[in-house]
């Protein structure tokens, strides 16, 4: 991926400028934007297949959203386990070109009191979901576009991990503050580090009712979700009265509110605060208002179950729904070795005992599925509705899970809701998805492959393997039955592909 | 949760017999407050432990009777926001079981949902679930695809199995385009071609099954007219009453529908539950006003349909400070349909003394949930499997329905 000089920013700058005057909107200036800076191009990439050995191709499927030239180029020329160690030096990593693409998000970096503001209507309440679109189009956007492909994956694991639902209350716009103040600056930090600025949170304090967590009148959810959820897990260890006794350790931990409205931060009230003597997981806390529950918290991130069981799930998510014990167990001890360290837990668990080769299948979920489709046929999108509708439809909206244990990470969960990834993928190539498309280019290129029945090279780019012959004649059968146009049967063409089994998995 | 789906289920012996009732399932997510879904009005405990919170008695007339609990047997009141229900248990076709759950004591949703979904205590036992291993064991000669669907995006872990099941919105959604121009009419048809071959149900990977049998429900609901929406029906018009509205129209549409399973969320009320009115009301009046619709619209085969309610567990007998229940333990299941004993509340009331309760104060269960599912499955269902499909427990019948 080309990186961009300081001249070619300006001008782009100049091109969105031009395109919010033109189209009047955010949506608009994103589409500008993208059109500016073409994404991987299929045409391309069929011209240069880089094809990589299976174990590799398979790897590299597992650890990004689907393996564009740019991946495949450097684990050619480096392998694996070099691509492994540059992406988790992720701040090495120039991402410029996706910045740019995000620039027409707004609320990126405004506070929460800004966001809430603009989007505040003064007679008919908030737009609360168009403010939700726009955390959904960022991420959307990072995941198709970013260099930094297991980063953004890591991401999404610790949003699942402590997921919020950006649907409940004031979520829908502390939400964007704690996907850039909570996850992103620890996804590959310090689990330690995580977990303090989850706790923290706006935005989780909300979720989980802990402004209502009061002196005499105590609220256990929080409580319960840090220990069962966050850390320890269900078989972790703690008991009924650990729940209860952490629950008034964390009154007083809420969000400021004030007559105009001003929320958006963390704030310990002293007045509300439990000052009795408790006793978490054996540890008698004399009363010492926030010290309590920071020093539970801090016990709880590097406790041997929390340890296991953020293995397993790490596990889960890039080996297998079912991982081998013994690969969570190395995972594990990395955990407790490094104290939480994420970098070095997923070393172990990608790279140490020749992890990568107990990979098993993994189910796409909906959003991999789509994102994985965009990269991998070129597709250009701004992340907007469109798409975004799309995802809602399988289920998948982003921040929309209501629980919160987050969006399932199993095969079962997911598998019994097909249709709506085969609608997607023929809406996708028949240009039926609002502010999203597969540029002419790329059609015409597979047009051609077809007719000069070299239709192996696309196959082999998007599985990593060779054309079995079922699937050619199934293929073949499109190209008999279409009317003579040619773009209608490569845009039929790619829909199968995109439909074929082999693509629901990563 | 990772307990591999038990294969030796597969070669369990299968019963052969006629279908029985469609059994439409409703899980309420999040655990349901029970004492002020079915209020025990009759022991003066539970006003002591919910000052703020309780349903008022049916007979107090310091509170305006849209607030009071509505008498159902002397003892229990069902919540006033639920009173469309009250013909339905006059006519006896509503029964309900108080103290009524599971022994997981865990207090978590996420294992609670898991293993009553499974239907078994603990990690140990099989990771199919309990609809899925239903219908694995009994052979009705019903070679539907339909056997069983889910109303939303996802199927449920109880009807996880060896018998595919699909999910979906609505009959409508479920096509796969092409509209408009003929351009897109041949590009759907070409792609559903290829798909029939890719997702052939003998075709060698994971997802051959679940694939095939999407195509089929395709074609089935291809032929179904959605169109023909009985609006006169008063289903609510949230996610819930559409997909209410959904099993009405695949139970009369005579599809080889088995089994539907739905879902109601929001139930997890800590925080400003509300009492008579306000949030768990909303939820009750949305739930009793959709069981109701359903009730009427296929009333014609109302002797075909049995509905059972059940959410993972119940919540605190006392209210907390913050105007909510915490987690508890005992619930109450619904049950309705033209063969339940109905107009009575079933089980074994603990009492909700202090020493009656367990735990930090949670209501005992005097009703394993699985007694009242075996019966169901042996009664409604035709299926005498229940030892297969509630594995390691031994059942006790409660009689709470009636012999086909």
């Amino acid at each position: 991926m080309k990186t961009y000089s300081r001249r070619e920013f300006l001008r782009l700058a100049g091109l969105a400028i031009a395109g919010v005057s033109l189209t009047g909107c955010a949506n608009g200036q994103s589409q500008i934007i993208a059109r500016a800076l073409p994404g991987p191009s299929l045409a391309t990439a069929l011209a240069n297949p880089l094809a990589l050995p299976s174990a590799d191709f398979r790897a590299l499927n597992r650890l990004c959203y689907g393996p564009t030239a740019n991946e495949r180029a450097f684990v050619r020329a480096h392998g694996i386990p070099a691509w492994i160690e540059t992406q988790l030096a992720h701040t090495g990593i120039n991402d410029d070109s996706t910045q740019w693409r995000l620039s027409s998000v707004d609320s990126l970096t405004l506070s929460a009191n800004e966001i809430q503001d603009s989007y505040a209507d003064l007679f008919d309440g908030a737009d609360k979901e168009a403010a939700i679109g726009e955390l959904r189009q960022a991420t959307l956007i990072r995941q198709i576009y970013s260099e930094r492909q297991l980063y953004e994956m890591m991401v999404e694991f610790w949003s699942d991990h402590f997921n919020i639902d950006a649907g409940k209350g004031d979520c829908w716009f502390l939400k964007m503050v704690d996907d850039r103040e909570v996850i992103r600056p620890h996804a590959l930090g310090r689990f330690r580090d995580l977990l303090w600025a989850s706790a923290h949170s706006p935005a989780m304090l909300v979720y989980l009712d802990n402004q209502a967590n009061r002196a005499g009148t105590p609220n256990e959810n929080y409580a319960r979700e840090l220990l069962e959820l966050h850390t320890l897990g269900v078989h972790g260890g703690y008991q009924q009265q650990d729940v209860q006794a952490l629950a008034r350790c964390l009154t007083g931990w809420t969000v400021k509110s004030g007559f105009v409205r001003w929320p958006g931060e963390f704030i310990f009230d002293e007045a509300q605060h439990d000052v009795q003597v408790k006793t978490v997981l054996g540890m008698t806390l004399q009363p010492d208002g926030i010290n309590e529950a920071e020093r539970v918290i801090d016990q709880l991130a590097t406790h041997p179950s929390t340890a296991q069981f953020i293995a397993t799930k790490l596990a889960r998510r890039f080996i297998a729904d079912d991982p081998p014990a013994h690969v969570i167990g190395r995972t594990a001890q990395a955990f407790t070795r490094s104290q939480g360290d994420i970098r070095v837990t997923l070393k172990a668990l990608l790279l140490e005992g020749n992890g990568l080769a107990a990979l098993q299948p993994k189910l796409k979920r909906p959003s991999q599925y789509m994102v994985s489709a965009l990269r991998m046929l070129g597709g250009q999108s701004g992340g907007g509705a469109g798409v975004q509708t799309v995802l809602r439809r399988m289920g998948q909206p982003l921040f929309g899970w209501p629980t919160p244990d987050g969006y399932p990470d199993r095969a079962e969960a997911w598998q019994h809701n097909l249709l709506p990834r085969w609608q997607f993928a023929l809406a996708l190539t028949h240009d039926q998805i609002d502010g999203t498309w597969i540029n002419n280019e790329a059609l015409e290129t597979v047009a051609t492959l077809i007719n000069s029945q070299r239709i192996d090279s696309l196959y082999q780019w998007l599985f990593g393997e060779s054309l079995p012959e079922r699937m050619r004649e199934s293929l073949r059968a499109i190209a008999t039955d279409a009317i003579a146009e040619p773009s209608a049967t490569a845009r039929t063409t790619l829909a199968a592909l995109l439909c074929a089994p082999n693509f629901q998995w990563r | 949760m990772t307990t591999p789906f038990n294969a030796r289920l597969g070669f369990a012996p299968v019963h052969t017999a006629p279908r029985g009732d469609v059994l439409v399932v409703i899980f309420l997510r999040g655990a349901a407050d029970a004492l002020n879904m079915v209020v025990p009005y009759g022991d003066a405990v539970y006003y002591t432990l919910r000052p703020t919170l309780n349903i008022p008695r049916p007979d107090d007339r310091r509170f305006e009777l849209a607030q009071r609990a509505h008498d159902l047997d002397g003892f229990f009141g069902l919540h006033p926001a639920m009173q469309s229900l009250l013909p339905i248990w006059q006519a006896g076709h509503l029964a309900i079981v108080h103290a009524c759950g599971a022994p997981d004591e865990s207090r978590s949703h996420f294992q609670a949902m898991a293993l009553m979904e499974r239907g078994v205590e603990n990690e140990r036992g099989p990771g199919s679930g309990w609809i899925g291993r239903h219908l694995a064991s009994l052979n009705t000669g019903n070679t539907s695809s339909l056997r069983a669907v889910a109303l939303g995006d996802m199927a449920p872990l109880s009807l996880s199995g060896s018998v595919p099941v699909a999910a979906m919105r609505s009959v409508a959604d479920f096509h796969l385009g092409g509209k408009g121009t003929n351009a897109a009419i041949r590009a759907a048809t070409e792609l559903q071609k290829v798909l029939a071959q890719m997702y052939a149900p003998t075709a060698p990977h994971a997802l051959a099954q679940q694939g095939a049998q999407s195509l089929d429900v395709l074609q089935l609901l291809n032929k179904l007219d959605p169109s023909r929406k009985d609006t006169s029906l008063p289903y609510p018009q949230t996610d819930f009453g559409e997909s209410l509205r959904q099993v009405g129209l695949l139970v009369k549409a005579e599809v080889g529908l088995e089994v539907a399973a739905l879902d109601l969320g929001g139930w997890d009320t800590h925080f400003a539950q509300g009492s008579s009115v306000g949030w768990m009301a909303n939820l009750l009046r949305e739930l009793a006003d959709g069981l109701t619709a359903l009730y009427a619209d296929v009333i014609d085969s109302a002797n075909r349909v049995s509905v059972v309610v059940m959410s993972e567990f119940g919540r605190r007998a006392h209210e907390n400070g913050s105007l909510g229940t915490d987690h508890g333990h005992g619930g109450a299941m619904l049950l309705l349909g033209s063969q339940v004993r109905g107009k009575r509340v079933h089980g074994t009331w603990p009492g909700l003394q202090a020493e009656q309760l367990i735990g930090p104060g949670d209501l005992a269960v005097t009703t394993d949930y699985r007694d009242v599912l075996a019966e169901l499955c042996i009664k409604r269902l035709n299926n005498p499997n229940w030892q297969q499909i509630f594995p390691g427990y031994t059942a006790t019948f409660r009689d709470v329905f009636a012999l086909k």
